[in-house]
């Protein structure tokens, strides 16, 4: 049987680096790991855009530029132009006794509070020398976006292996072989674990590159294996009721695009949603694992915690799985 | 004529496929999380950890400044738990943060650090002035940094009463602000909307190639383009359909519609004609999965500025999902820019023209890759 298995994996592997497709799955999450790497900085380094006249007053400009990004700009006008423009500048402009701050209007109050509260220190003459404080650091290094992106895109790599999973069957459907493997010798489960594997190592593969690209090579990478293959578990069932229920590549895409829908909602009910709310969240696998992986990023993944939220993700599979299997046998005879 | 018997053959074929409900269905669903999962407002309150290493008369006094900034909360007594050890705190909730004052320095550092949030210990120096001490993650930024480190050199009186009388001159006063409900419309409508324009476009066609349709044209009186743009006709009506599904029970009749439909027509017009063009590159949805898919994730990328104030790099600017979410959020805003979404309309409709002439041109060469 594991031969069958194997046969039935080498075949879809084949099937696909031919067209590239578990290629362009292995090699996209990577781009977009060093994308997270490309863009994370710049954002955990986001602070308050100030715009100031050129050489009004060097000393007030190189005052904020240890606190906020300074952009400067030949006149007043010129700075009212910049403080127009669509994202958030603040310009802080010379008036006869000090100095206003000027906004387009629409800015979020934490901006202007954080620009009224520099330009207080400025000109109460608080100076970085006269800290009467001492900063202790942890020695974290990979800030809380970055954390959340990476987390997402580990999500979105057990999708893309359900997704993997669906063409296959597709593919298997268009050419009329699903029917045919009845009348050979290989079982229905050898057929389902065989087409299970292309997907199963896509999503090893990946996830595991993109976290070592991301500098998550600290963490506990078996931790991360388990979480990222009991999701994927769950993809792949989702992946061959796909496939076996769309009659097209239409049908099967827009059954993705349905599946993002837990997926979004997860992550952001998980982000974005306090206390007791979670509670509405709890059916969904996606918000187990990433809570799962979320803890495993952090570094403060506990076994035994971690076994309980692979024990629910395995749980809400088998129900599922409990509830489709007669449609996947039904389907496959 | 021959261009809507097109349009009408291929709405009737929609309708009898599962794709066109699952948008509708996938347009009933965000509606009902908008309006029974996301609230009006986030709240978002920060915690932190403090320990008064102070005289008790000092710190009675710090705890009551802080107790008097909001009238009516009172201090409730709470039991913390963290790496195996349970320590007592004082909990008092404000509007934007939750505090709780532990009563020794290693209570501090141990939450601050599991819970991955600041912590302070406040102490007198010799001089009997009140002195710092922060425990920070290491993953804050420098400007950051430098900031807390001298954000209480001065008396909190002091700097609350200086920052109240700043001038502020705003250029615009007429501006009201969104509640995060609304804030959230913008990027659904575009991605769920607009954008899906292009995998969809392409699916379409895909499907379309492997049953032999185009090459059919070859031989019909039928120019391809008409064949073409029906197809876009039909994406746009799903589109426009499900677009309006998820604002009108939101916005009602707060919004200009003439604006929104004009600017979610001609951004679905230049996706689903990029959409076309990609098509006309591969056989199958498989071999193009590579570009549809990386092109998918750029095109998100601005939405992260979106949710960002003060992220914008200048590099986001130029990808086409910008003025997407920038003109759809004008639109919305109660006083937004009309001139934004009109330029931004013109801007797609150009840039959706040229896309279908050169596919078309394509198309015609080959009639089938």
């Amino acid at each position: 049987m594991l031969k069958r298995i194997l046969t039935i994996f080498a075949r879809d592997l084949k099937v696909n680096m031919r067209e590239f497709l578990t290629l362009y799955m292995m090699i996209i999450p990577l781009i977009l790991a060093v994308g997270i790497n490309f863009i994370s900085p710049s954002i955990n380094d986001t602070s308050v855009n100030l715009a100031l006249v050129e050489n009004e007053n060097p000393k007030q400009a190189a005052y904020f530029d240890d606190f906020a990004h300074v952009e400067l700009f030949s006149d007043e006008q010129r700075v009212e132009d910049r403080v127009r423009s669509r994202d958030d500048v603040v310009g802080i402009l010379p008036k006869d006794n000090g100095y206003y701050i000027m906004t387009q209007g629409n800015e979020p109050e934490s901006i202007l509070e954080y620009a009224k509260l520099l330009n207080v220190l400025y000109e109460s003459d608080v100076q970085l020398e006269d800290a009467r404080s001492e900063i202790v650091e942890f020695g974290r290094t990979v800030p809380p976006l970055k954390k959340m992106l990476v987390n997402m895109l580990l999500l979105l790599i057990s999708m893309l292996a359900g997704m993997l999973i669906a063409m296959n069957i597709l593919e298997e459907k268009v050419d009329n072989t699903v029917s045919a493997i009845n009348v050979t010798p290989t079982s229905r489960s050898a057929f389902i674990l065989g087409k299970s594997f292309t997907g199963m190592f896509v999503a090893l593969f990946s996830s595991i590159a993109c976290l070592l690209i991301t500098g998550f090579y600290d963490i506990n990478l078996g931790q991360a294996a388990l979480v990222v293959f009991s999701s994927t578990i769950l993809s792949l069932l989702i992946g061959f009721i796909q496939g076996l229920n769309s009659n097209d590549v239409m049908e099967a895409a827009g059954s993705v695009k349905l599946l993002f829908l837990p997926l979004a909602g997860s992550i952001a009910g998980y982000e974005f949603v306090t206390g007791n709310w979670q509670i509405f969240f709890y059916w969904s696998p996606f918000y187990w694992a990433y809570k799962a992986n979320d803890m495993i990023l952090s570094k403060s993944g506990a076994w035994p915690q971690l076994i309980l939220y692979i024990g629910i993700i395995l749980a809400i599979c088998g129900a599922v799985y409990a509830v489709l299997a007669p449609r996947i046998v039904k389907k496959l005879q | 004529m021959k261009l809507l018997s097109s349009f009408k053959k291929e709405l009737i074929l929609a309708s009898r496929s599962f794709y066109f409900y699952i948008e509708l269905i996938f347009a009933l669903v965000i509606l009902a999380v908008l309006l029974f999962a996301v609230p009006e407002n986030f709240s978002s309150t920060s915690t932190e950890y403090l320990y008064l290493n102070l005289p008790k008369e000092v710190k009675e006094i710090y705890t009551d400044t802080i107790l008097e900034s909001v009238p009516g909360i009172e201090p409730e007594e709470v039991e913390l738990e963290a790496d195996g050890k349970t320590y007592d705190a004082q909990l008092i909730v404000t509007d934007e943060e939750e505090i709780y004052i532990v009563d020794n320095e290693e209570a501090v550092r141990t939450l601050a650090y599991s819970e991955q949030v600041i912590g302070a210990v406040i102490e007198l120096d010799d001089n009997n002035q009140p002195y710092y001490k922060y425990y920070l993650q290491g993953y804050e930024s420098t400007r950051l940094k430098n900031l807390i480190s001298i954000l209480f050199n001065e008396s909190t009186d002091v700097l609350e009463e200086r920052i109240e009388n700043q001038e502020v001159r705003p250029l615009s006063t007429d501006y009201e602000p969104l509640n995060d409900r609304e804030n959230t419309l913008p990027p659904l409508i575009a991605f769920s909307g607009s954008l899906m324009g292009m995998f969809v476009m392409a699916s379409y066609i895909f499907l379309d190639k492997n049953e032999g349709v185009i090459k059919a044209y070859a031989v019909t009186a039928s120019p391809v383009w008409q064949y073409l743009m029906s197809k876009i006709f039909v994406i746009l009506l799903t589109t426009v359909v499900s677009g309006l599904i998820i604002v009108m029970p939101i916005m009602g009749f707060r919004i200009n519609y003439g604006l929104f439909l004009l600017l979610l027509l001609t951004t679905g017009f230049f996706a689903s004609s990029l959409g076309l063009l990609i098509a006309s590159f591969y056989n199958n949805l498989t071999k193009a999965f590579g570009v549809v898919y990386l092109l998918v994730i750029l095109l998100m990328v601005p939405s992260i500025a979106y949710f960002i104030p003060g992220w914008d790099p200048v590099w986001i600017k130029i990808i086409p999902s910008y003025p997407l979410l920038q003109g759809f959020k004008e639109i919305i805003l109660p006083n937004g820019d009309i001139a934004y979404p009109l330029i931004a309309s013109a801007g797609f409709l150009t840039a959706g023209i040229i896309l279908f002439a050169v596919t078309n041109i394509r198309f015609k060469k080959t009639l089938s890759v």
